[in-house]
């Protein structure tokens, strides 16, 4: 399986420069994060087993093709032309679907992506052990709101950092405030809590108390 | 419509908190009655028409939600009472 590390000062930039160095575009690529700094942010990019990704599938992952190929079918029966692969090395089993002008099936603020999931994970009720989901992505949208959502999180931490004051930020979905919440988690200096009711429910940064003695 | 909008509002209201409990986002506490409580919210509204799919899915919702089902399927309910409410402005 070919990788490559990638450094940038921002996500995009760290992703890029593996990109680059390994000839591949977004598409076909896995990103884990390795680490995200103020300064610096380094990546690891694999390149996708494409027929590992289309569910030549082993048996061990049978819940993730038989996820796949229903997905597939929803979207024809839906008249959407769009390739649908498991996602390699992920927990849960999350789907990616790409082709062309998929924004409708992303929807609002990521609703119509959301409902598609919930069917999925409805439908799969049967194949799947208590507690276990799946996630369905279009054109890695859900992965890059949950990178943007960081990366606005380690910009609040800073400020707060300099500032002393607490921020807050914008109405944000449950996803996305559980990614700033685990990218926070280690912060010794800086913490996350979430305020308001939803649809409005926000994420708090501000500085960490002091464990009372 | 004005008072379809309030709908839609209300019944986002109650995906929003379903999907919470769905992806965990480990900074809430809620419980089925919130979820019922905001469902209830939604079929108060006089503006939703008696014997409507809206209303009928927002019912069906209200049953799953008492009767513990999967969070995934109250939102799918939720989202099909959102889209029943979409093809009423449709035909207006």
């Amino acid at each position: 399986m070919r990788s490559a590390e990638g450094r940038g000062r921002t996500l995009d930039e760290a992703v890029d420069a593996a990109l680059i160095e390994l000839g591949e575009s977004r598409r076909n690529v896995d990103v884990r994060v390795i680490s995200e700094g103020p300064d610096e942010t380094l990546v690891e990019v694999v390149v996708i087993d494409q027929a590992t990704a289309s569910g030549a599938a082993s048996p061990t992952n049978g819940k993730a093709e038989a996820a796949r190929v229903l997905v597939e079918g929803l979207l024809k029966h839906m008249g959407v032309r769009a390739q649908v692969t498991v996602r390699t090395g992920t927990d849960p089993i999350t789907l990616d679907i790409s082709g062309r002008d998929l924004g409708g099936l992303i929807g609002w603020r990521g609703e119509t992506l959301r409902a598609l999931q919930s069917v999925t994970n409805v439908m799969l009720g049967r194949n799947l052990a208590e507690g276990e989901r799946v996630i369905v992505d279009v054109e890695r949208y859900r992965q890059r709101r949950e990178h943007t959502v960081r990366e606005i999180a380690l910009r609040a931490a800073r400020q707060v950092k300099m500032t002393g004051d607490a921020i807050t930020l914008d109405a944000m979905q449950a996803f996305e405030r559980r990614a700033i919440h685990l990218a926070l988690q280690d912060d010794p200096d800086v913490g996350s809590s979430s305020i308001g009711e939803e649809p409005d429910r926000r994420v708090v940064v501000g500085p960490r108390k002091p464990a009372s003695t | 419509m004005p008072g379809d909008r309030a709908a839609a509002v209300r019944i986002r209201k109650a995906i929003a908190l379903v999907n919470a409990v769905a992806d965990g986002a480990g900074d809430e506490d809620l419980t089925p009655t919130e979820i019922a409580e905001a469902i209830r919210d939604c079929l108060e509204l006089r503006e939703i028409e008696q014997g409507s799919n809206v209303r009928k899915y927002l019912g069906e919702a209200l049953d799953a939600t008492s009767d513990g089902m999967p969070a995934d399927f109250v939102a799918m309910t939720l989202y099909a009472a959102l889209g029943a409410l979409g093809e009423s402005w449709s035909e207006d």
